[in-house]
């Protein structure tokens, strides 16, 4: 556990090189502030729009985040050979898996705090100190972004850096889209269509039940007891998503 | 005693489907403590392949290795194995200490130790005047000095270098000749690949020659040269290559 965290740490650092980092940062942070630029509206509703715009690019920016860390965390080591003097220690290949996770989950962490802490920044400037509710939203978008970082590292112990970027977007969508999907389910009478929604309801991780902000920004009140539900889920998907991983990073072929 | 043992190992690389390329033929060897082994072969030969097969970095397909009396994936035994790969190449972004600390934490070595050992290192290989370096700054022969010294930082029992002066000025190239004896008067075991026949007539005990994933040949360097009826190393490398490319084509 312990080398898998230096092996983080040293992902980390050589993640916080990388200049698209900062351009996503950036951007989502003109994201973020750009929502307070509706002055047309009434106190009230620019709250709102701020709220809306703030948790929806802190969930955007976060996941393209997550992607792009995780995506080439692995094959960086591979496609530099650097993995070969690594794997020459006395680590096994888990620890490795494991430290990359880690080392991805750090930065995206980083990059969290920064867009929520201008976003917080943001309420308090407009005398509106964010409640137990936004701590609510931003604690499943942040599990939601661990999810998704988890399952780029996965796809990447065994595939390339191209399928995994189309997967994991696709993913991305696709879990987002699952009321839709119930919806039309419902209607259609087709039982095949039925079952194939069934069964991608059930694999596809349902990024959708990390989204409470719709309620939030309204002000209705998630329950605590939703969060842990969620957060339990979360987590379950997660282990399994690194069991995979592990499995599939002990059979690859360098 | 043997510190390692390899028997009948093959390995066959896989390209796409169906295509298959011979990495290495139904090979053994073993080599003892304290000796300085050397694997010599042309381009493409299996000397890489057999190194890392060695270290645990790639599956065979078949055979076995033993090391230290360990299989070539156990923990405990890589505690006692540095490795050099072949044109290593490092975290570029960190200096030649930090990469040094970096492996020794994965080694878990005490910090004291590793940074008394780091201080010793890089003026072993000449790389103490430049400490604050980026490793992105260094030069091929820099980084395969680099690569030396990381391979050591455990205080390894046995080194395995591939190709280690590859890269190296004629001066680096004495200099890591005498470290390689150097080290073994201090009891290490070396297994090292090289293309220098000059360099390993002179350090090594015994050698193999690796042909298309075969290993040709293997003993003590005199005892081979009598049984060839070579006229020294280089001769006996060509003889033993084309005895069996003439011996290939006849089937
Ligand atoms: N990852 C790989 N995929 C497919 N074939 C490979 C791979 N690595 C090596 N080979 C093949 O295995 C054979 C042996 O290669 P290897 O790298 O072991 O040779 P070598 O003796 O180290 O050569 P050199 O002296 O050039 O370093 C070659 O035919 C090579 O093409
Ligand atoms: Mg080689």
């Amino acid at each position: 556990m312990k080398k898998a965290w230096f092996i983080g740490l040293n992902t980390f650092k050589e993640s916080l090189r990388k200049k698209t980092l900062y351009i996503l940062l950036v951007v989502a942070l003109v994201v973020i502030g750009a929502s307070k630029a509706f002055s047309f509206l009434t106190a009230e509703e620019e709250l709102k729009m701020i709220k809306d715009v703030s948790f929806s690019g802190i969930e955007f920016f976060g996941a393209l985040i997550a992607i792009f860390i995780s995506l080439t965390a692995i094959s960086n080591e591979i496609e530099k050979r650097t993995i070969y003097t690594l794997f020459s220690k006395p680590i096994t290949r888990q620890n490795f898996f494991i430290g990359k996770f880690f080392g991805t989950i750090l930065i995206l962490l980083l990059n969290f705090i920064l867009m929520s802490l201008f976003f917080i920044g943001l309420l308090i400037f407009k005398k509106s100190p964010p409640d137990i509710q936004v701590f609510k939203t931003l604690l499943l978008i942040f599990i939601e972004l661990i999810l998704i970082a988890s399952i780029t590292l996965t796809v990447a112990t065994f595939a390339s850096d191209a399928f995994n970027v189309i997967f994991s977007f696709f993913l991305y969508i696709v879990g987002h889209l699952t009321s839709y999907g119930n919806q039309l389910a419902d209607r259609t009478e087709n039982v095949i269509l039925k079952g194939l929604w069934k069964i991608l309801h059930t694999v596809v991780p349902n990024y959708e039940n990390f989204n409470i902000r719709d309620k939030v920004v309204v002000g209705i009140d998630v329950s605590w007891q939703y969060i842990f539900k969620t957060g339990i889920y979360g987590i379950l998907y997660l282990a399994v998503v690194l069991l995979i991983g592990s499995y599939f990073i002990q059979k690859r072929e360098i | 005693m043997n510190v390692i043992e390899i028997k009948e190992l093959t390995k066959y690389y896989y390209i796409g489907r169906k295509k298959v390329v011979i990495g290495l033929e139904n090979v053994s060897f073993s080599v003892e403590e304290g000796e300085i082994y050397g694997i010599l072969g042309p381009n493409g030969s299996g000397k890489t392949t057999c190194l890392k097969l060695l270290l645990g970095i790639l599956y065979p397909t078949s055979g076995e290795i033993s090391i230290l009396g360990k299989n070539q994936f156990d923990i405990e035994m890589k505690k006692n194995v540095g490795f050099l790969p072949e044109n290593p190449y490092y975290y570029d972004y960190l200096t030649g200490p930090e990469l040094l600390k970096f492996y020794g934490k994965l080694f878990e070595i005490p910090d004291k130790t590793v940074n008394e050992r780091i201080e010793k290192l890089l003026y072993l290989v000449k790389l103490h005047e430049v400490k604050k370096l980026a490793l992105r700054h260094y030069s091929k022969g820099m980084l395969e000095r680099i690569g030396l010294a990381a391979s050591l930082i455990n205080d390894p029992k046995i080194l395995i270098l591939d190709e280690p002066t590859t890269g190296l000025d004629p001066i680096g190239c004495i200099e890591t000749r005498d470290l390689l004896i150097q080290l073994k008067m201090e009891g290490k075991t070396i297994l090292l690949s090289s293309h220098f026949l000059s360099e390993v007539e002179r350090v090594c005990d015994r050698i193999a020659i690796f042909h298309r994933g075969y290993l040709l040949t293997t003993g003590g360097l005199d005892e081979l040269i009598k049984k060839y009826n070579a006229d020294g190393l280089e001769d006996l490398f060509v003889k033993t290559i084309q005895e069996f490319d003439r011996k290939g084509e006849k089937k």
